[in-house]
């Protein structure tokens, strides 16, 4: 039983995993912090236990790789009820790296629940949904030329529209050689709408991609797919010849952009800036390229710090800069920044919407609780993961709030 | 039972430093084998520099002033208990030989030495021992029973037994530190010495128990001494 498992995530135990199965003291400290456990009471979610089933597994005799003084660990053994739990362990996890801020030596269990996902995959358990929209994602670069057409058409028809509503030259360039940005939208035109606007009102050369900067691949821990998505925005930012590479409101494709490229990419990217739509906003804000109403919005709202672009991808100054630019009640949630609750959505459990809803809005109970105690009327966030799981939460708690983008925001309260 | 008793007083000492720092060696060849991560696993807010990154892990690592933020209780049990085994371990050294530098800096004679060596020890004694009851007891309560595997009270009962053999023989006996010192520094340059007597019985438990936690150090999760500032490291890379 789970052998394949076991031989998958031994190949994947890199040296900061291997230091994490070697030094957890499973002091406990990463009890509190996940909000999978403070609300389900499952021991399977505290981080802590899901490293313990990976070395309980890794570790044990089909592993053909006994180190000395391990004897005790026979004491478990392996059977159902131990599958069971290491199920919830690696799909019931948001990725959120909250319990490594907590704990005293910043053991990473999301990198531990990647790893252990794709091994999962290899046994046919866990949500395929995931994997298969990962898949579709790299097929997608595969058979770019087949779609391109009919892409140009609607970005055509988008384009119209939009010039007609706001009366303006407004323009959303596609293909568009040495531009200076290439901005990666999401699927649907609320990733592109906004963002046009502003780009017309900045001045800004730029250029549309033709893919999305969703990568599936990375919720599932399947790195090769992984890259492979984000090689073909790479590809066609070279082929374009483009400055920077600028993602929208979208949390792990800003963490993969900002913290894998790099390494994954090297030479091929060195010279290629890469950024967050929120980052290059607040630049245009405080170089002055762009002018907004202040005071644009006079409701009470609050601002949610997403797993990626906060404590993953140090984003907490950009956003505020660019709130507090257009609304006069700003107030902040308890705890924020890094011990921001996560809002559980993330990790790709929005992906595989029916299978994982129950625990999402579950998991999601803390984040509640803080919108509700911060009196907001609306939550400004940056992550399209967020958004959709707060406006669930929304719908289920009946929290009465509206859910933002802090993009859409912007654009509202933009001077043309 | 006196052959048992040479054996540790004469005999394993050495082969517990061979396993120490052989187990040390394996330990990270283990980690040196294994291949590096392929992206920056960081953890906001950081500091910018690479040197700046260095000093946060250490003064992290030294005020695990993280802990302090999200759970006081187990700050205040973790840190104490580290601070008086550093103490300890400071103190410890007068067993090999002597803050004779110190000693002449202050201008303190033989009993100032004594005295001030009876109150630091005793300070740090409880330091590290009233503490570990709490880290044991914590053990078996709420969400942290979960997690605790016959590895965790081990290492908690090997800790209290040498604390609990080391107070007794600072509370209840006069130990001579000369004898003490004697007996070490004769096994360091392989001129075997008699055992400290004044030290009585609790002596050869202590020694005994110290070795064992020295052979066992780098196998389990002890390793945290060494492993935690490289994976701190890896979170502000």
């Amino acid at each position: 039983m789970l052998t394949q498992f076991i031989e998958t995530i031994r190949q994947r135990i890199s040296r900061p995993l291997q230091y994490y199965e070697d030094i957890c003291v499973r002091c406990g400290a990463c009890i509190d912090a996940c909000h999978f456990y403070v609300e389900s009471k499952d021991p399977a979610h505290i981080p802590a236990y899901r490293m313990m089933l990976v070395k309980k597994l890794t570790q044990s005799e089909a592993s053909g790789n006994k180190p000395p003084l391990d004897w005790y660990r026979e004491f478990w053994g392996r059977d159902n009820r131990m599958a069971d739990e290491l199920q919830r362990a690696m799909w019931e996890c948001t990725g959120c790296r909250r319990c490594a801020v907590f704990c005293p030596f910043d053991l990473d269990t999301a990198l531990l629940v990647s790893a252990g996902r794709f091994s999962l995959l290899q046994e046919g358990l866990g949500p395929e949904m995931i994997a298969e929209i990962g898949n579709a994602e790299v097929s997608k670069g595969e058979i770019i030329d087949a779609i391109k057409e009919f892409y140009l058409e609607q970005i055509k028809a988008l384009e119209e529209r939009l010039q007609e509503e706001t009366g303006t030259g407004l323009q959303i360039p596609v293909e568009k050689e040495k531009a200076r940005v290439l901005y990666v939208p999401l699927v649907g035109e609320h990733a592109i709408v906004p963002v046009a606007k502003i780009f017309h009102a900045a001045g800004e050369d730029w250029t549309l991609s033709l893919f999305t900067a969703t990568n599936h691949s990375f919720f599932v821990g399947d790195m090769t797919k992984a890259k492979q998505t984000a090689y073909y925005i790479v590809e066609e930012a070279r082929r374009l010849g483009v400055k920077a590479i600028v993602y929208p409101e979208c949390g792990h494709a800003t963490r993969t952009l900002l913290h894998y490229f790099k390494s994954w990419f090297g030479e091929e990217i060195a010279d290629i800036e890469r950024i967050n739509i929120v980052q290059l906003v607040a630049s245009y804000l405080q170089e002055g390229k762009i002018r907004v109403r202040p005071g644009a919005f006079d409701m009470p709202l609050t601002y949610h710090d997403p797993c990626n672009l906060g404590r993953n991808g140090g984003l907490y100054e950009e956003p505020r800069a660019l709130i507090k630019a257009v609304a006069t009640d700003f107030r902040e949630l308890s705890p924020n920044r890094s011990l921001n609750w996560c809002c559980g959505g993330g990790g790709g459990l929005i992906a595989a919407a029916d299978e994982m809803e129950e625990v999402r809005m579950k998991a999601g109970q803390p984040k509640v609780e803080q919108i509700h105690r911060s009196g907001a009327q609306w939550v400004v966030t940056a992550c399209e993961n967020c958004k959709t799981q707060l406006g669930d939460l929304n719908e289920r708690y009946e929290l009465g709030v509206e859910i933002k983008g802090i993009i859409d925001l912007v654009a509202d309260a933009l001077i043309l | 039972m006196e052959t048992i008793a040479f054996l540790f007083y004469y005999i394993t000492p050495y082969m517990a430093v061979v396993v120490f720092l052989g187990g040390i060696a394996y330990r990270l060849y283990r980690w040196q084998q294994k291949s590096p991560v392929t992206a920056h696993l960081s953890l906001f807010p950081r500091p910018q520099s690479r040197l700046g990154r260095l000093g946060d892990t250490l003064v992290d690592m030294f005020t695990l002033k993280g802990l302090w933020q999200v759970n006081k209780p187990l700050w205040a049990g973790g840190f104490i208990m580290h601070l008086g085994l550093l103490l300890l371990l400071l103190g410890h050294v007068r067993a090999f030989t002597d803050y004779y530098f110190l000693w002449e800096l202050l201008q303190w004679g033989e009993e100032e030495q004594h005295l001030f060596s009876a109150v630091a020890g005793t300070i740090a004694g409880l330091l590290f021992m009233i503490p570990l009851f709490y880290l044991l007891a914590r053990r078996f309560s709420g969400a942290v029973k979960w997690l605790s595997t016959p590895e965790d009270y081990f290492v908690l009962v090997l800790l209290l037994g040498i604390a609990i053999t080391g107070n007794h023989m600072r509370f209840l006996l006069e130990v001579d530190a000369h004898q003490v010192r004697n007996f070490i520094q004769g096994l360091f340059f392989f001129r075997w010495q008699p055992v400290p007597v004044s030290a009585g019985a609790s002596f050869i438990y202590h020694f005994a128990f110290v070795q064992l936690l020295m052979v066992y150090f780098p196998f389990s999760k002890l390793s945290h001494t060494i492993g935690a500032v490289l994976s701190k490291m890896v979170a502000r890379s």
